[in-house]
């Protein structure tokens, strides 16, 4: 496990383990459980007290069965202790990092990451929180800091056998030694001198940790690969934009070699249907975000849902949503993996306001509902092809509405939803005994100054979007709830700011967080609130559940980060006033 | 776009006061490049060449053809009809920009920053715009350091491309 021969680097990290030597650890009988197995990772679910997966469980849910907190009694939920955490120092052009990461918990032991990737073990058994150890990567906060679209982020760890693994902004997937807190490997699989990053927690299937990329905003050719977590190697890397010769190659047509700039970034952590061994992940917008004449053609494999060999890599099929992207419409969601009325079936709330079903055994297209209240660059997606009613399959730039797309003739575009989606990575989650799907909605609009772009604009480290949007608009959010059963939407609860954070759900109960500070807690059907307690910072992280000591516990992180505070704030101007903080609430009856 | 025609110079602004300058951080009269990093380099890049992105479509400082007045003006007040915030704390509201005050301005007010900057940051910052960034061509690596600092690997793109007789850099 702690080989190192193949491997760039070792560096030593920080780490409090030597600090708290000498005080209570892990009990014996604890640890000897901790290693994590493919077929610990397959019956996650059965392991009802711990969190093991980034999305829960491997299909993606983000459903816990505990029920000890119920709509009964979630009126008397506390806050049980809290921790401070760091990360929040600036680097390149932002000025302070923020918290989006899911908490893991194996027995009682919490494993979380700050914005700049620290990984921080918290012991929570005895109703409060002890800090065990913290791994600082020590991340190249310039060098990732200057190539971050969106943000300081990271959205937290994966577990096998006794490791942590992480990623970084800076590129890095890190193994940490889980009781020491020691690294044992680390390795750089994505490049900021190519304007890569990466945000998303690690996806571990049978031993292998598949990481996605971000940076389709500065020119990349988005990829996801698979690195062997006893060895350190790489096993494959599968790119998202075709090169020369490959199938869907033909889809990036014209003189600007646009293929080799495509985007399709890969930076929310799919999901593994272990029947067929494919790994279902979704792809990011096309390059130059929003001037679509540049990339003439369809522009595969971007905004697409991808299934891929998980032992190989290799493509086995796609579904894209919007063709020759000219609004940054990523469709980098987690597709959920549910079974319903016979069909095996990969759901995906897309950034283009619409949720999508597809038959995830072939990637055929089931249905589609809006799930914002308004959309104006598409009547609607064609019941019959999957694609938008306007897309036109013998054009090679599509204009959709053009009224409502940004273009050399309409060099200011309003559209909605707005160029961060209806729905962001913020997760959605599935209540499989009702059959819901809850997701945390940005109700917005905004506008867009189109800029033509040509390969001379295409330089290193350089945003690459052909314009760039602002905020005329005031912006809402919502928990939409969609019924699986029909596909239609099965209700609507409103809120005052977008939805930054994500989604859980339990039995009869669904919790989200709001980026002014309040935490939530829902009917599972109606969506009436039923709870709420304000942290009095910003959410922009995915509550969990777990329980210790037999008790059932809910935790969250705190501390509003990403993209919003910098690029959005104008549309929800009262959200300034939001302080920057970084903070772990931990919540019990 | 909307364009408007800007007045490009508030004759008698009060504040205007050569003493900012003697109380901003300035080195040898070259603006305070800390001011540019927290309220400027989001949208108009960490070089100032400006260009599309998330931060909006922002102008190029490299090519700007304002002189330092008329940046310390635009920074003040922002640019209407555009993305282009104001930055001086009271803007279209005790102090009026452009001869307007907010009534005036209609859809084309300018968003708010979030970052407001005193009146002596303004200054410095203006004065780093037209010293450091106004007339400059492509950005280099000692511009790069100067932003990034020397022991990140932020730079080494134009270490690359400017080979080894660039300056060294503790790396």
């Amino acid at each position: 496990m702690t080989k190192t021969r193949n491997l760039r680097r070792i560096l030593a990290a920080t780490s409090l383990a030597a600090l708290t030597a000498g005080a209570p650890s892990a009990a014996p009988a604890l640890a000897a459980e901790g290693g994590v197995t493919q077929e610990r990772l397959l019956n996650a679910d059965k392991e009802e007290g711990n969190w093991l997966h980034h999305h829960k469980n491997f299909a993606g849910h983000r459903y816990s069965t505990l029920n000890q907190i119920n709509k009964g009694n979630v009126k008397n939920l506390k806050v049980a202790w809290t921790m401070h955490l760091g990360g929040i120092e600036g680097g390149g052009i932002w000025s302070h990092g923020g918290l989006e990461a899911t908490p893991i918990v194996e027995n009682g032991m919490m494993y979380v990451t700050d914005g700049w990737g620290s990984v921080y073990k918290i012991d929570t058994r005895g109703g409060e929180g002890k800090l065990v150890w913290k791994m600082d990567p020590k991340t190249d906060r310039e060098w990732a800091g200057a190539v971050a679209c969106c943000g300081v982020n990271n959205r937290g760890v994966a577990l096998w056998a006794d490791l942590v693994i992480s990623h970084t902004l800076d590129g890095r997937l890190i193994a940490t030694n889980k009781e020491t807190g020691q690294v044992a490997w680390q390795h750089q699989v994505a490049d900021p001198d190519k304007g890569e990053t990466i945000t998303g927690a690690p996806l571990i299937v049978k031993g292998l940790a598949i990481s996605g990329v971000g940076g389709a905003e500065y020119g990349i050719r988005g990829w996801i690969a698979a690195t062997d977590i006893k060895t350190g190697k790489e096993v494959w890397r599968t790119y998202t934009i075709p090169g020369k010769g490959e199938p869907g190659y033909e889809t990036w047509k014209g003189p600007n070699n646009a293929a080799v700039s495509g985007g399709g970034s890969t930076w929310v952590t799919g999901t593994y249907d272990p029947d067929t061994d494919t790994i279902v992940w979704g792809t990011g917008n096309p390059g130059p975000d929003w001037d679509n004449a540049y990339r003439p053609g369809d522009n595969l494999y971007t905004d697409s849902t991808l299934a891929l060999d998980a032992t190989t890599g290799k493509i086995k099929w796609h579904f894209q949503h919007t063709p020759n992207d000219p609004y940054d419409y990523d469709s980098v969601s987690e597709n959920l993996l549910v079974d319903v009325g016979g069909r095996k079936l990969a759901i995906e709330a897309d950034r283009n306001g619409h949720a999508y079903a597809v038959d995830r055994t072939n990637g055929q297209f089931l249905w589609a509902t809006p799930f914002v209240k308004k959309v104006t660059w598409t009547k609607g997606i064609n019941p019959d092809t999957g694609k938008p009613f306007e897309y036109d399959p013998n054009k090679d730039v599509q204009r959709y509405n053009p009224a409502a797309t940004p273009s050399a003739e309409n060099k200011n575009a309003d559209f909605c939803p707005g160029n961060m989606g209806g729905k962001n990575w913020p997760p959605t989650a599935y209540n499989p005994n009702l059959q819901y799907w809850y997701i945390p909605v940005i109700e917005s609009c905004n506008r867009v100054t189109h800029e033509a772009m040509t390969q001379a604009n295409l330089k290193p480290r350089e945003f690459f979007t052909g314009g760039g949007p602002s905020q005329p608009f005031r912006i809402t959010g919502s928990v939409t709830a969609i019924d699986v059963k029909t596909g239609k939407v099965a209700g609507k609860h409103e809120t005052q700011f977008p939805l930054l954070g994500g989604m859980l759900a339990t039995p009869d109960l669904v919790f989200t967080g709001e980026p002014s500070g309040g935490v939530m807690a829902m009917d599972a059907k109606s969506l009436e609130k039923l709870w709420e307690f304000r942290t009095g910072g910003g959410v922009n992280a995915p509550p969990m559940t777990f329980t210790v000591d037999g008790k059932q516990y809910m935790a969250i992180l705190v501390g509003l980060g990403g993209a919003w505070d910098k690029w959005f704030i104008d549309s929800t101007p009262e959200l300034k006033n939001i302080q920057t903080g970084s903070m772990l609430y931990v919540f019990a009856l | 776009m909307r364009t408007m025609v800007l007045p490009v110079l508030l004759v008698g602004w009060a504040l205007a006061a050569p003493a900012w300058a003697q109380s901003a951080r300035t080195s040898a009269g070259e603006g305070d490049l800390a001011v540019f990093k927290k309220a400027c380099s989001g949208c108009h890049k960490w070089h100032g060449g400006g260009g599309g992105g998330y931060g909006g479509e922002a102008l190029s400082l490299r090519k700007t053809q304002l002189d330092k007045d008329q940046v310390a003006e635009v920074v003040r007040c922002g640019r209407p009809g555009t993305g282009m915030p104001y930055h001086l704390r009271g803007a279209y509201d005790t102090v009026k920009c452009f001869d307007s005050l907010k009534a005036d301005m209609g859809t084309n007010m300018p968003p708010e920053t979030a970052v407001f900057l005193r009146a002596p940051e303004i200054d410095a910052v203006a004065t780093y715009v037209v010293t450091q960034l106004k007339g400059k061509g492509e950005p280099t690596l000692e511009e790069c350091t100067a932003f990034f600092g020397a022991t990140s690997r932020a730079c080494d793109i134009y270490r690359k491309k400017e080979g080894s007789d660039a300056p060294s850099a503790l790396h």
